[in-house]
């Protein structure tokens, strides 16, 4: 998967690199709230080899994306609609959704409605990634 | 899931009619005959639905896009002519959603339409507008807000019913309490740091907008669902998906008997939990004391399309019916034809390629018969199939998205005695 037209501009991953895939719309309440959880938790996993993308699921064009995208202060990539067809995931059927890709881009994790940064870790814990925890604070409640 | 889809011959008609051309696709698929009608709707139309009056005649609403510009426009087929497209409305303003659209409500010589304005620049809140159509005047009212508050929040998926009088039945998602410092449903004042939940209300207006009465129906709904409503012989029949406090959202009821809402339950209790917006709502229809109600949910992550049928105007329901299981995105609707035959639409999920399927059932729940549409697509953009019946005929309205937003019309017509196929 190339990830390098992704906006806001980020370093395309390495390989070897797991992908937390998360499905975001401007209109889901618990999107809108689990957001500045995955900003922070993206910074956190700067130096590891966990990467965090994000998912328009209306699918509006990429100028638009990128206008709600900043709007709604997404400050991980999001990917083009080309880039979610690589990916062959199957469309949720509940915002948000996010999903935990392996290095092979295969689904390891599907984790349904707004989560919090210690069921983030914890699921990343589950998979043995190594994953410094101890900056990560936000804590998220029920939307 | 069994398909009993034939492949059927296909016949090309091309028919020129008075007023606009009307240019017809007639699929045989068994007895079943499928017209795609050329809708009034042109390129960058979307976000459809198709409603019937008494007389027998088909709306068809839809949203047209010129740059940021939206406009709600209508046409009516009648005897087979569409009449030239209306404009009701206009705003570069408007709150565009593919699960939360205007809507066209026909009552006799009356109409009401109803749009979603943002309420301020740069948030995610939006008000329902309303304009009614004055008959004699021949032209539309004056939009106004028809809920009461003056918070900047989420309020929309509203559905609407034709009532005596000329009196029309609002319904509502309300998030009015939503915002800190609420006033809660039951008249207490929230906390300003505490949000509280998603409401849905109701209110009967007059022909001239006016509200004559208002309630809430429930106080903790699910945020991004549809809401449908229907007239049985006993009166209103609302239906919704319900949030606990543990966060299950299955699909809840309440009727309107003796000039009072009943206590909302469940229609059956699927114990879906999730703290997320499944973003598919239920579909009601009544016809007298008969009404069916579709729904999706996807307990374990399975989806699903559930049928439940009442003969005592909603009061209670039967077991469940499984209309589509695990291939399937939902988007319900649902009508019941005047022979009494039930008429669910739904989506496959085929990823790109998803199907837009009626599934037919007998006043029973028997099934009779599973017929695809269209090759329609998964995509959101292609928003929520809607369907009417008249008489023994449905028509549903659908958008196409594969070169450019296309709204479309087909009229779907059964044998008059459908052939009892078995269950699935």
């Amino acid at each position: 998967m190339s990830l390098g037209a992704t906006e806001p501009e980020k370093t395309a991953p390495a390989e070897g690199t797991w992908t937390i895939v998360n499905y975001w719309s401007e209109w889901c309440a618990p999107c809108r709230k689990e957001i500045p959880m995955f900003n922070k938790l993206n910074q956190q996993l700067a130096a590891s080899n966990v990467t965090i993308v994000g998912v328009n699921f209306d699918e509006d064009s990429r100028d638009e994306t990128l206008k709600i995208a900043k709007k709604m202060g997404v400050d991980f990539p999001t990917l083009t609609m080309e880039e979610v067809k690589l990916l062959n995931l199957k469309a949720p059927t509940v915002l948000p959704t996010t999903y935990i890709l392996s290095p092979e881009n295969e689904v390891v994790a599907k984790l349904l409605g707004e989560q919090s940064a210690e069921d983030m870790l914890k699921q990343l814990a589950l998979l043995n990634l190594p994953v410094k925890t101890n900056q990560v604070s936000t804590k998220q409640t029920g939307n | 899931m069994k398909s009993l889809m034939s492949a059927g011959s296909m016949k090309v008609i091309f028919a020129f009619c008075i007023g606009l051309s009307v240019q017809t696709t007639t699929l045989f698929a068994g007895q079943t005959e499928i017209e795609l009608i050329t809708s009034p709707a042109t390129a960058n139309s979307s976000l459809s639905r198709v409603v019937a009056d008494r007389k027998g005649r088909l709306y068809l609403s839809w949203v047209s896009q010129d740059g940021q510009m939206l406009s709600l426009n209508y046409s009516r087929l009648d005897k087979g002519n569409w009449s030239p497209p209306e404009v009701i409305s206009t705003g570069d303003d408007w709150f565009k959603n593919w699960a939360d659209f205007p809507f066209l409500s026909v009552n006799g010589d009356n109409m009401t339409a109803l749009w979603l304005r943002k309420s301020a620049k740069g948030t995610y809140d939006y008000n329902v507008e309303a304009s009614f159509y004055n008959p004699k005047e021949q032209r539309w009212g004056k939009a106004i807000k028809i809920h009461k508050d003056e918070i900047s929040a989420e309020h929309g998926f509203v559905s609407m019913l034709p009532m005596n009088d000329d009196r029309t039945l609002i319904t509502w998602l309300d998030g009015r309490e939503t915002r800190g410092g609420y006033q809660a449903a039951d008249g207490s004042q929230g906390k300003q740091d505490v949000a509280g939940a998603m409401t849905i209300r109701a209110g009967v207006f007059s022909q001239h907008g006016d509200t004559i009465s208002e309630w809430v129906l429930d106080g903790s709904v699910c945020d991004c669902c549809q809401t449908s409503s229907a007239m049985s012989s006993l009166g209103p029949l609302v239906v919704y998906r319900n949030r606990t406090e543990d966060e299950i959202r299955d699909i809840y009821i309440t009727r309107f008997i003796d000039g009072a809402w009943t206590a909302p339950a469940a229609i059956h209790n699927d114990d879906w939990k999730i703290a997320g917006c499944p973003v598919n709502g239920p579909s009601i229809a009544a016809r007298g004391s008969q009404v069916a109600v579709a729904w999706f949910t996807a307990v374990d992550d399975i989806p699903q399309v559930k049928l439940a049928i009442s003969t005592d105007n909603g009061a209670s329901f039967s077991a469940p019916v499984m209309v589509a299981d695990q291939n399937t995105v939902g988007r319900v609707g649902a009508t019941i034809l005047e022979s009494g035959i039930i008429v669910v639409s739904w989506m496959g999920d085929a990823t790109n390629k998803a199907k837009l399927m009626l599934s037919l059932y007998s006043p029973e729940g028997a099934l009779l018969e599973h017929t695809k549409v269209a090759q329609s697509n998964a995509s959101r953009r292609s928003g929520f199939p809607i369907i009417e019946s008249i008489g023994n005929d449905v028509y549903v309205t659908w958008t196409d998205i594969e070169e450019q937003n296309q709204v479309k019309v087909a009229k779907v017509r059964y044998a008059a005695e459908p052939k009892h196929s078995g269950s699935e």
